[in-house]
């Protein structure tokens, strides 16, 4: 009796067993594009650097548009810097910001899509506070395919885990010397628009442009002269809506190079309401006068 | 009498060249109305505050005369006799596109989403772009074409790594054809044109899908226009997406092109006007950073009931902007 129950265990484990080989042979393999963490150093000494950069691999899947938030543990890393230079997301409805100290939300896109595996989102600078052990995650992941519907696709976001302790060995972003950035921010093309639907209907300027050296630090727009400027963002409002002054539009890099691109008053002053104009018939009036002053003295001395 | 007649020409002469002069500076002034910019900057040609030189495209290590950051080279010579000097090659960052589009097409290339050249393809559909004044790093290039009626290909992207004072070649482009069809709904058992343009002498491969996915085959022909006539026998009542690739030998394969969708249904309905431009939210036909600058305006905020019907008719028609809406515009994109 007791044979014939083992008998049956067996046979029920072998069936078992073959169902999950079937199983595991016929799985389709799935694919997954994955928000993944890369550095140098899982171990950094307090007072350290520790550089992460934020990447893509987008599985062989057309990718393009990501968002996410990236959660760090604040009691034991500050955050130094985050740097956006050579990212594959070339305009950012959202730049990655930190909120609520500890928190970096970013969304961001790349026109046309992207398939590598090692696509660069932006990188994160934080200097380690203290000895301890944490881990790095994103949370509220959003991965949208090149299909022209913003179909989500699956995604992976492994954990970063890090630890810091005074014996950690030295980590290479602190031993390499930093490439100095002598480079402008690239060339860009501000364009003044208006849309019905924003700020009323006013004109607005629109800018972006990227630097590959140390990444875009800000904007800067003067309207009328290079003296009169103003930190700003795209769309920025106009403050002249005559469009009858010179904009400049200035962009500086973290290096603090600077790109001033200059746009043409596009609707300039009538002309007797411009200075030079007016200067220009005032002095053709007064030589004018003079050279008839002139005709009529000669004139008048000669009649006498 | 004489010295009379010569001052009285002299007073005309003041006044008309003053008028003149005015009039040119007024008309200069008035003509100004595109929207242009002018880069200012090292690299621009012309010498500005804390440049010692500019040489436009020519600046460089020596033997060029002014370097890349406009400082005036010392690059030797004088010293007589002796061994000669060496004089490194003339180095400059750039990049050179090479490929296929369609027969005297316009090209237009885009680094990092905005346009930064176009170029007219060859007869032969072929075409060229040296991109030049660049920094070492990384972009994400794109290019497109626009086909004889004015249809625009996908965006074909590609990352490339650009090394600082290097000639990077990216060879072997293939643009995806343009597709459309001649049809918003046919009636089932009825045939639909689907025509679009490519290389000269291109096998075209359109793929019709709903449940099941049929192929066919054409070649274009010298201009490099593809025409088929698909039977809609086979296909099901409902909507249906068509696309097509091209390929030339076993060497050159195109990516496919753009989705366009038609309906099978009980009548037949001709495609009159071209189609709302996906992502245009200005209306100029193109979807640039103007677009997504309205969009990101809008971007995690109650939407106007104004711009809701822009949104239902451009964008996913959610009723709010985010990152799906930016999908969209993405894909649509046109710098």
């Amino acid at each position: 009796m007791q044979k014939s129950k083992l008998q049956f265990k067996i046979k029920n484990y072998f069936f078992a067993v073959s169902v999950i080989f079937a199983l595991l042979l016929i799985a389709v393999p799935v694919f997954a594009a994955e928000i993944y963490f890369k550095t140098d150093s899982t171990t950094v000494r307090p007072g350290d650097p520790l550089e992460v950069l934020v990447s893509l691999n987008t599985e062989k899947e057309d990718i393009n548009a990501v968002e996410g938030t990236v959660l760090f543990p604040d009691d034991i890393l500050k955050l130094e810097n985050i740097n956006e230079a050579n990212s594959i997301l070339t305009f950012w409805p959202e730049k990655p910001r930190v909120y609520d100290g500890n928190k970096i939300k970013f969304a961001g896109i790349t026109p046309g899509g992207y398939q590598e595996k090692t696509g660069l989102l932006f990188s994160i600078t934080f200097q380690a506070k203290k000895e301890g052990a944490g881990i790095i995650e994103i949370k509220d992941s959003r991965v949208l395919l090149n299909d022209g519907q913003g179909t989500p696709t699956d995604v992976k976001t492994p954990n970063f885990q890090f630890s810091i302790f005074k014996e950690a060995p030295i980590s290479k972003s602190q031993i390499l010397v930093s490439k100095e950035d002598k480079d402008q921010p690239e060339e860009f093309k501000p364009e003044i628009a208006q849309s019905p639907e924003m700020f009323e209907g006013k004109y607005f300027l629109v800018f972006a442009t990227q630097d590959k050296g140390s990444g875009i630090d800000h904007y800067e727009v003067c309207e009328g002269s290079k003296k009169k400027c103003v930190i700003a963002e795209s769309p920025y409002l106009l403050q002249n809506q005559e469009l009858n002054q010179e904009i400049f539009v200035k962009a500086v890099d973290k290096s603090g190079n600077e790109r001033v691109v200059t746009i043409p008053a596009q609707k300039p002053l009538p002309w007797y309401k411009n200075y030079f104009v007016i200067a220009i018939l005032i002095i053709g009036l007064i030589i004018a006068g003079a050279i008839l002053r002139k005709i009529l003295w000669q004139r008048f001395i000669k009649s006498r | 009498m004489m010295k009379n007649s010569k001052i009285y020409f002299l007073l005309i002469l003041v006044i008309f060249g003053g008028l003149t002069l005015s009039l040119c500076y007024i008309q200069a002034l008035e003509g100004t109305v595109n929207i242009s910019a002018k880069v200012e900057g090292c690299g621009n040609g012309i010498i500005e505050g804390g440049e010692q030189c500019d040489a436009d495209g020519s600046n460089g290590p020596c033997p060029a005369t002014c370097s890349t950051s406009c400082t005036t080279n010392s690059c030797g010579g004088g010293g007589g006799g002796g061994g000669g000097t060496y004089i490194p090659p003339l180095v400059v960052t750039q990049v050179i596109f090479s490929g296929r589009a369609y027969p005297k097409s316009t090209v237009t290339l885009l680094k990092d989403a905005q346009i930064s050249a176009t170029t007219i393809a060859g007869s032969d559909a072929n075409f060229s772009i040296t991109l030049s004044g660049l920094s070492g790093g990384n972009y994400i290039f794109s290019v497109y074409s626009e086909d004889n009626k004015g249809i625009r290909s996908s965006l074909l992207t590609f990352p490339v790594s650009v090394t600082s004072g290097a000639t990077t070649k990216v060879s072997g482009i293939f643009i995806s054809p343009t597709i459309a069809v001649d049809k918003s709904e046919v009636k089932r058992g009825d045939n639909i044109a689907i025509f679009g343009q490519s290389a000269p002498q291109a096998d075209i491969v359109i793929s019709v899908s709903s449940e099941e996915e049929f192929f066919a085959k054409t070649i274009s022909d010298k201009e490099g226009i593809y025409l088929h006539n698909f039977d809609t026998t086979v296909l099901d009542y409902g909507l249906h997406n068509t696309k097509s690739k091209a390929s030339i030998g076993n060497l050159a394969v195109s990516s496919f092109s753009r989705v366009i969708s038609f309906k099978v249904g009980t009548i037949t309905v001709l495609k009159e006007k071209p189609e709302i431009s996906k992502g245009d939210l200005n209306n100029d036909n193109k979807v640039n950073l103007v677009d997504f600058s309205i969009a990101a305006y809008w971007y995690k905020r109650p939407i106007s009931a104004e711009f809701a019907i822009k949104e239902a008719e451009r964008l996913n028609g959610d009723g709010k902007v985010d990152l799906v809406d930016f999908s969209i515009m993405a894909y649509y994109w046109t710098g």
